[in-house]
């Protein structure tokens, strides 16, 4: 069986080792006997999309947000909106998790509209929520105590039909208010923890992994590992938070 | 005022004396001192000196290091804050520890090495009369925030220094665009070549152009985003550079030896330092160094003569083994530094110290923009891996995701203890630590070993 993964704006969207979660996801799933191919599909570039499991959004810098919105507009943003009705599974990241929300409203006023791939939007704030955090995902969402780093400025809110990915047990998370963090939407799992998420959060990486191979082999369970390096990253800046 | 400033000077200078006599170095702290009484001291000790300050995201230290070594060959009167204390009032303590407590500076020539984002401020004080910007990549978004703000940021500073000669490297898209804004004479420096057979596979930190947003096409890439580039929409393109390396004749594990061309003249240049990136500083070394009116030939020598320290390539000898400290603090620096070493050509054993204070960087995400990968290719010559610091998990994680064998890693928490075992395995060391874990190691090493401590 072969998982296939998109890698969305991968030269554009990825805002320090946001990459991280693509070679996880790759080894986790070859460590398991499966076949991975992961394309990248940028600005300008077309894809089939329902021909993917699983799909991968991360974070990028204001800079580039003009660029990327002029490609969304083109016709992408349709594209990934259906995807993500359909039910297949997105692991969308900071600035990516924005972006499948309806809209971003900056300080100042400015109004920017997103895919809406979800009922979220987001509104920035003039102070960075930022540092390591950690918060605790229940049983439905994988059940990981997953510990990250997030780095925002944008508040973000759900709407009634979205849950969040997880409980903030120590930092921001999604607007610093109701002690929410994340995102989950059908299959969606979106989060404020930038960069590499799943090395150090394996329990959160296999359910992902799961969760897109089951559309495809509804029986399957990945096979348990070592995880000796995943576990001590993961006690030891959980340690460090909650003491 | 005057009184003031006195006191300041005076003031700053007991401090640094107090603090040696504990056994400290004293580079930032007494700086403070001095600044909390005036803060118009840094300006009045600036006065009557010539300054050069070297600013950019990676090659500061060194590229300091290598002009210091040009000034000395020149037999010019200078001082350079030398221990990496480049922040306002790193700065400060430097310049008043070479001045008169009246505030008069006691040589004619100060060489600053300056943090990219206190650049802003510090310029103000000094009137420089030459800039250097190394370059610009992502570095410490936690930190610095986006790289359009470091830009900006050393884009006020520059404006802040307008009877200087700005040296830019022309083969940085971004740090090259500062000379649109510019009204101060400009050197370009570059490469005009590639430096690597094979490369590290990196990820661009500049893909669109920094004016329109269009996307940049290349002639040729030395690393990271600098080469031979061209904006498909506006046209922004390379500028032509005044001083360039124009060939790569060799690079070993010790050197690298290059052509050079300054105005109308080319040399060779032997640059006694390994690694492409350290081209590029020995390149802009030499147009801050024409700057000065320091001849060519005089820089050339200067560059051969050339050693580095604090980390940078720094060599030790320890138990008969040779140890090589290679600071690494971002993706870019960390990928020239990989292709280094992964052309090293005998087994090596390698160290990686990863720690994340805020001088460290608290968000050591940048590790998985690293193409550690690029190891695989050593095969056996990468003999062993030892990882440590705070965040030590982390790394060992990171290898064990790149594919190196689970039996190679190894975690030694305990600085000694991974000293000791590091060097008495035969092979050499090539130690990459962050900031802080260079600083912990170091004084580790200088107390267990004998050598000397960073700021003599």
């Amino acid at each position: 069986m072969e998982l296939k993964i998109c890698h969305l704006y991968p030269d554009i969207l990825n805002l320090y080792g946001d990459r991280g979660n693509i070679i996880c996801l790759e080894k986790r799933a070859r460590w398991r006997g499966l076949d991975v191919s992961t394309t990248g599909v940028s600005v300008g570039e077309t894809a089939d999309f329902t021909a993917f499991d699983l799909f991968f959004i991360g974070g990028g810098q204001d800079f580039e947000q003009a660029v990327l919105l002029r490609d969304l507009a083109a016709g992408k943003g349709k594209e990934i909106k259906a995807a993500a009705h359909d039910g297949k599974v997105f692991l969308a990241i900071c600035g990516g998790y924005q972006i499948l929300g309806t809209s971003y409203r900056t300080w100042d006023g400015d109004q920017f509209d997103f895919i809406g791939a979800m009922d979220i939007h987001t509104i920035g704030s003039r102070e960075r929520m930022i540092g390591n955090f950690i918060y605790q995902c229940p049983p439905e969402n994988s059940g990981a105590r997953v510990v990250g780093f997030e780095n925002h400025s944008g508040k973000t809110y759900l709407g009634p039909d979205v849950s969040p990915l997880g409980t903030v047990l120590k930092g921001h998370g999604n607007n610093g208010e109701d002690g929410s963090e994340g995102a989950r939407s059908k299959n969606i799992f979106a989060t404020y923890s930038h960069g590499p998420l799943l090395p150090k959060n394996p329990v959160l990486a296999d359910f992902i992994l799961q969760t897109a191979i089951r559309q495809k082999d509804p029986g399957f369970v990945p096979e348990p590992l070592d995880d000796l390096y995943e576990k001590l990253a993961n006690d030891s800046m959980a340690e460090r938070l909650l003491i | 005022m005057k009184i003031l400033i006195c006191l300041s000077i005076i003031a700053c200078k007991l401090t640094r004396f107090g603090l040696r006599l504990l056994g400290r170095g004293g580079t930032d702290f007494p700086g403070k001192v001095a600044l909390r009484l005036s803060q118009d001291v840094l300006g009045v000790m600036a006065q009557n000196v010539t300054t050069v300050i070297v600013t950019g995201t990676n090659g500061k230290t060194t590229s300091s290091r290598m002009l210091e070594q040009c000034f000395r060959a020149a037999g010019l009167d200078f001082f350079s804050n030398k221990s990496g204390a480049n922040l306002l009032s790193g700065i400060t303590t430097e310049f008043a520890m070479n001045s008169t407590i009246t505030g008069r500076c006691r040589k004619k020539y100060a060489l600053i090495e300056c943090d990219e984002a206190a650049f802003r401020t510090v310029s103000r004080h000094l009137g420089a009369r030459c800039v250097l910007v190394t370059n610009v990549f992502r570095d410490q978004l936690d930190r610095y925030g986006e790289i359009t703000h470091t830009l900006e940021s050393i884009r006020i500073g520059l404006k802040n220094s307008p009877s200087a000669t700005i040296c830019l490297n022309a083969d940085d898209s971004l740090s090259a665009s500062l000379s649109d804004t510019l009204t101060q004479p400009v050197v370009f420096y570059g490469v005009e070549t590639e430096i690597y057979h094979e490369r590290a596979a990196e990820v661009s930190d500049a893909p669109y152009c920094i004016r329109c947003k269009g996307e940049y096409e290349y002639d040729y890439v030395t690393y990271g985003h600098l080469g031979g580039f061209r904006c498909r929409s506006c046209g922004y393109s390379r500028p032509a550079a005044s001083v360039a390396v124009t060939a790569v004749l060799a690079t070993t594990p010790d050197d690298s030896r290059v052509l050079i061309r300054a105005g109308e003249n080319t040399v060779e240049a032997r640059i006694n330092l390994p690694g492409g990136y350290n081209i590029y500083n020995a390149c802009g070394t030499v147009a801050a160094a024409g700057v000065m009116g320091i001849p060519l030939e005089t820089s050339v020598q200067a560059l051969s003569d050339f050693e580095c320290g604090f980390g940078r390539m720094e060599k030790f000898r320890i138990h008969d083994v040779d140890v090589r400290m290679i600071l690494v603090k971002n993706p870019a620096g960390c990928n020239q530094v990989l292709n280094f070493l992964s052309n090293i050509e005998t087994p090596a054993t390698f160290v990686v110290c990863l720690n994340d204070r805020a001088a460290d960087g608290t968000d050591i995400s940048w590790i998985w923009d690293v193409d550690f990968e690029k190891l695989l290719d050593m095969g056996d010559r990468l003999a062993r891996l030892y990882v440590s610091g705070v965040r030590a998990y982390d790394m060992a994680l990171r290898f064990q995701y790149a594919g190196i064998p689970m039996e190679k890693i190894n975690v030694i928490q305990d600085p000694i203890a991974l000293m000791e075992t590091a060097t008495t395995q035969g092979d050499p060391v090539y130690i990459m630590p962050t900031y802080t874990a260079m600083l912990d190691l170091r004084d580790r090493i200088a107390k267990n070993y004998g050598f000397k401590n960073f700021w003599e």
